[in-house]
């Protein structure tokens, strides 16, 4: 396959996913509603008692931002666009059409996975952007004191001394979460081939199984297999509050992130190599 | 590369458990040609058309398209060949002419110059930026030839291409599957209509419970391995009389008060037997030889089958 072909059809699968109006809405709403809504009531929170509520922005508002748009609503968003793109061919039947177009399977597959990103990572980055906004714009004096200055100076990546550096990684750390996430939802939805059986298991780990599974103390270290604790322990800024304090190594946390890519992108691929169309 | 048989099958066997669903198929279906498949629903027609494209594997046996090995050379096979297995399908958020850029993308950057041409061919170039979801039956059935045709295929495998289409669309199909096999492709129509089949094909399989039971060119399906006459005349019963006692007259049957129905033996010619009444003064206002329809020859052969089983 060439260069041209296969861009060609990345492409067409984003031409897809952008035309399912819904899902794109529902992933929207998940990514710029959720930070225009997040900024909303802290400004409305800070203009009705400024002596209570601090500034709406400030850099330090940005941890939280990229907590909501990784491993909390970004993540929802993340898993319906991966979970449309993983299963849009096999639930319209167009799947059929596909492979006897002589294509081989593996690279019908392969060409989900860019395509959601790119879509996850599009709606994330204009969230981002208007977080970044609202950090300056809504920052107040004493929440952002020289911002300019901030900016390009890299800092100690803790709360309060926020910098440039810890912007770049903030946005870094949530793409490369959603990333994650879409490789685990275009994975499963290959496989099931469901939109419905992913979503439902999908949500329900990243909700409920997450977060439930941190809290049992006695699994002990295999709590740091759970990747909302992995992707935690490489979050600058604050320690995510769903770890319960299971903090890993960089190094197991970048091998359990990597193996949960592998193994849903390895059932994926093998279940559209394998399936009858 | 060149080879007499586009599609061609040796010993294809496919079992879903302990059900065989297609029993050692032989099947050679010659280049340039409209070939039909026949068989009741659940005969094993889509299950060999879905083995030959890829879409599930066989059990046994071997294929080949356009004279490349399937599985084995199956990218290079289906370069240039389309298909509609049992429907067509497409993703209703995008416009007619969107789908075929999904399909062109997957088959390659030389595609995309054929999507204007292919969605005029079929008829719909006025409505090629309409959401797919706003198709009718008749409208998804030719934007699927649509989409066939942007392989420039070789090869047209089409499986029940008509349904949903009303008689003027099945008309339209039928010519345009004899328009495509005069510019030197091949049609392979899957059907259960026979006379569908009949009308637009020059040879034909019938595929009865997962084996070949009838094949070869359409005129041969269709000849009467009894010779048949019917003949209409102003004085029947003394025709029955006469012809009774005419050689090769194995059998008459009074159709009604002027129809005569013959069975004729090899020795029979129908000129002599016109020239018989004639010459006895009956007036004969209709002499016809019956060919029989593939329909009687399908439900010949397939009853055949059924009442062995």
């Amino acid at each position: 396959m060439t260069l041209v072909t296969l861009r060609q059809m990345v492409a067409a699968e984003l031409l897809k996913l952008w035309r399912r109006r819904g899902v794109i809405a529902v992933a929207a709403f998940f990514t710029i509603g959720i930070i225009v809504l997040f900024y909303g009531v802290r400004a409305i929170e800070h203009a009705s008692d400024p002596t209570v509520h601090g500034p709406a922005g400030g850099l330090a508002s940005f941890d939280r931002v990229i907590e909501l748009m990784s491993v909390f609503f970004g993540a929802l968003a993340a898993i319906v666009v991966g979970t449309e793109a993983g299963t849009s061919d096999l639930s319209s039947g167009v799947f059929r059409d596909l492979v006897v177009t002589g294509r081989s399977r593996l690279a019908l597959f392969a060409v989900r996975l860019p395509a959601a990103i790119i879509v996850t990572w599009a709606l994330t980055l204009v969230a981002l952007g208007i977080a970044l906004a609202a950090v300056f714009g809504f920052g107040g004096s004493d929440a952002l004191p020289g911002a300019a200055a901030v900016i390009g100076v890299r800092q100690s990546p803790l709360p309060g001394t926020l910098g440039a550096s810890f912007v770049i990684d903030g946005v870094l750390w949530t793409l490369g979460a959603q990333a994650l996430i879409c490789a685990i939802a275009v994975g499963l939805g290959s496989l099931t081939g469901s939109r419905a059986a992913t979503l439902t298991l999908l949500i329900g780990w990243e909700v409920i199984a997450n977060r439930l599974l941190s809290e049992i103390s006695f699994l002990g270290h295999l709590r740091e297999l759970l990747t909302n604790v992995a992707l935690g322990a490489l979050k600058p800024g604050d320690a995510l509050p769903d770890t319960s304090g299971v903090l890993p190594s960089d190094a197991v946390a970048v091998v359990v992130i990597a193996a949960w890519c592998a193994v849903f992108v390895f059932l994926g691929a093998r279940s559209t190599i394998r399936r009858d169309a | 590369m060149a080879c007499d048989h586009i599609i061609e099958t040796v010993d294809l066997t496919k079992r879903f458990g302990e059900r065989v669903a297609v029993d050692h198929v032989t099947l050679r279906v010659p280049r340039g040609s409209a070939f039909g498949f026949l068989g009741h629903n659940g005969a094993g027609k889509t299950t060999t058309i879905r083995m030959l494209l890829g879409l599930t594997r066989s059990d046994g046996g071997t294929m080949a398209l356009r004279g490349l090995p399937v599985p084995e050379r199956r990218a290079e096979a289906l370069a240039r060949v389309g298909a509609i297995v049992e429907e067509p399908h497409f993703h209703g958020q995008l416009t007619g002419r969107e789908n075929m850029r999904v399909l062109a993308a997957v088959r390659g950057p030389e595609t995309f110059a054929r999507i204007d041409g292919a969605l005029a061919r079929v008829g719909l170039a006025e409505r090629a930026d309409e959401k797919v979801a706003r198709y009718s039956q008749g409208m998804r059935q030719r934007l699927g030839v649509a989409r066939c045709l942007l392989s420039d295929p070789e090869l047209l495998v089409l499986d029940e291409p008509t349904n949903g289409l009303d008689p003027a669309g099945i008309l339209e199909f039928r010519q345009m599957i004899r328009s495509l096999v005069a510019e030197g492709r091949t049609v392979f129509l899957s059907s259960h209509l026979l006379d569908e089949v009949e009308k637009a094909c020059d040879a034909a399989a019938i595929i009865d419970g997962g084996r070949i039971v009838a094949s070869g060119p359409i005129a041969e399906l269709t000849r009467s391995r009894h010779s048949e006459l019917v003949i209409v005349c102003d004085a029947p019963e003394r025709a029955v009389e006469l012809l009774l006692g005419a050689p090769g007259v194995l059998a008459i049957e009074r159709a009604s008060s002027e129809l005569l129905r013959l069975r004729l033996g090899g020795a029979a010619a129908a000129s002599d037997l016109n020239r018989r009444l004639v010459l006895a003064g009956i007036g004969v206002s209709r002499l016809e030889p019956v060919h029989e329809s593939l329909e009687q020859r399908f439900l010949e052969v397939t009853s055949r089958l059924e009442a062995v089983a």
